[in-house]
């Protein structure tokens, strides 16, 4: 069994949630401050890969990054590389499509949070770079977590916009996902099976972290106040 | 269309089953498969309403090889006033993923499929070494070779890796082809041009070939140069306006014959039949040879 697609897949979910993790958390954090109306339709925006079939989020991508269009002709003449159809072309669709899990669950977490103990850290002249990663991310890590967790489960489950961007090359763009279509396309079944058995493996793991985390989540409402003594 | 929008449906079912149970991983699985089952219903219960909606007239079902699209879509206008009670229903993907379909147990009542093993496969007459799961689709006397199409190779506008012939495809100048995979009669002729010319083992060592799952989704990686080159049918290139570089003589390949029949299990199987024989006739004929099917031997 060539295991290339389990680490690509891997790769791709694990740059994917890396990249999602920060933009996540930076656009949670600096949205909910916004005016009620630009909120709401960033919110929107953003969420929208949540729902959308993955079908469209290629379409999408395409549009965007096919070496024929604008951002993939300019990236193409100036690096001489394509955006679409090569490994990291999975980036792209699994870091849009697993986008909206990170933002919503941290801003989840943000919202659950004591502002009071922001403006107390205020008070007390720490800035507001302090404040966001000493108090702040502590005390949502926890939620914060849970979302990068999903991220990546998101990530590495991606089908839909991944096949139509990044095709299907063995050893070069194939993930687990795409490997199992064409393996039981083409009459493979055994070792689609094989596959198959692999990527649930992988998910259950993630969703049994996610499930622990949040459990944890639950029993430290204390925490807080803790946190809140200590500053 | 009513199977384009069941997938849709299907598709928020799921993700909104999904988002709802991101927590409980247990009640996931069984949670999908319920919307599974009531999308199912669903549309067999819209089946014998929708006849009743249109009492009298008769929907073909029409499962075609995806290189027809354009053809079959124009003659589904013409056969409108040649036959104004019955509505064509097209079905179009790779011949191999029409065949499960069937199998799989879709309601069919013309195929055609863009290769002769995908209609051996469920023709009881055909050679049991091709039809190895002996599946019994096929009414017999009907099956006819309905046309013949040309095996190409295409590159995208202005050929920006200036790949000339088959023989280049072994050359530094690809990075990228794309063929069907084996799945798709124009994955099977590809397959059998580049084992002739002794490319593919190499072609695939090095990761430079890119598997589509029917030939529409070659001819678009191609057209949007997605990849240097793609081997597809000249009918596929004529109607997405790419230009073909090379053409698969018989030392290459097999001849591309499109064979059609009524299946056993149509429940209109005259109207089937009337419609297969109005494919065969100089009207069609015209249609098809417009964009390069040739009319089969």
């Amino acid at each position: 069994m060539d295991w290339y697609p389990l680490y690509n897949s891997l790769r791709i979910a694990l740059i994917s949630s890396v990249i999602v993790f920060f933009t996540g958390i930076f656009a949670a954090y600096y949205i909910a401050k916004l005016h009620p109306v630009v909120k709401g339709i960033l919110d929107v925006v953003l969420t929208l890969p949540l729902v959308l079939p993955p079908t469209v989020v290629g379409y999408f991508l395409l549009v965007v990054l096919g070496p024929r269009r604008p951002v993939g002709a300019w990236v193409l003449e100036v690096f001489h590389t394509r955006l679409v159809m090569t490994w990291y072309s999975g980036i792209f669709a699994a870091a849009v499509v697993a986008f909206p899990l990170m933002y919503r669950t941290a801003r989840g977490a943000f919202e659950s949070f004591d502002e009071t103990l922001a403006y107390s850290g205020q008070t007390l002249g720490l800035s507001n770079t302090y404040i966001f990663w000493k108090i702040r991310m502590p005390a949502c890590r926890q939620g914060i977590m849970a979302g990068a967790v999903l991220a990546f489960a998101r990530a590495l489950g991606e089908y839909g916009a991944t096949s139509m961007i990044a095709g299907y090359t063995p050893g070069k763009t194939a993930t687990i996902s795409t490997t199992v279509y064409q393996l039981w396309r083409t009459d493979n079944d055994a070792l689609a099976f094989r596959w198959v058995v692999v990527n649930v493996v992988i998910s259950a793991i993630v969703l049994l972290i996610v499930n622990l985390l949040e459990k944890r989540e639950r029993a430290s409402g204390k925490s807080v106040v803790h946190l809140s003594g200590r500053n | 269309m009513k199977r384009k929008m069941t997938a849709y449906l299907m598709t928020a079912a799921m993700t909104a089953v999904w988002m709802t149970g991101c927590g409980t991983a247990k009640e996931e699985a069984p949670a999908a498969d319920n919307q599974q089952t009531q999308a199912e219903d669903a549309q067999e219960s819209a089946a014998p309403e929708e006849d009743q909606d249109t009492a009298g007239d008769v929907a073909l079902n029409v499962f075609a090889a995806a290189s027809m699209t354009e053809t079959l879509e124009k003659i589904q206008e013409m056969y409108a006033s040649v036959e104004p009670s019955v509505t064509l229903v097209f079905n179009f993907d790779s011949s191999g993923t029409l065949k499960t379909q069937i199998q799989e147990g879709a309601e069919c009542d013309l195929f055609i499929s863009a290769a002769q093993k995908q209609m051996d496969q469920m023709d009881s007459q055909a050679d049991p070494a091709v039809n190895e799961e002996n599946l019994d689709f096929v009414l017999q006397g009907s099956r006819v070779n309905l046309l013949e199409n040309k095996v190409v190779l295409a590159v995208p506008d202005g050929n920006p890796a200036g790949i000339q012939s088959f023989e280049d495809l072994g050359t530094d100048k690809l990075k990228l082809l794309a063929l069907g995979n084996e799945d798709v009669p124009v994955g099977q002729y590809s397959t059998e041009i580049l084992t002739n010319l002794g490319l593919l083992d190499g072609l695939e060592k090095d990761g430079k070939i890119t598997y589509g799952s029917n030939v529409k989704e070659v001819t678009t990686q191609v057209s949007e140069a997605s990849a240097d080159a793609g081997i597809i049918y000249a009918t596929d290139a004529y109607s997405a306006d790419l230009s073909s570089v090379a053409e698969a003589g018989s030392d290459l390949c097999q001849p591309a014959v499109y064979p059609a029949a009524v299946l056993n299990i149509s429940e209109h199987q005259e109207e089937a039949q009337a419609f297969l024989d109005y494919l065969q006739t100089d009207d069609c004929m015209k249609v098809f040879e417009e964009v390069g099917f040739i009319k089969a031997q």
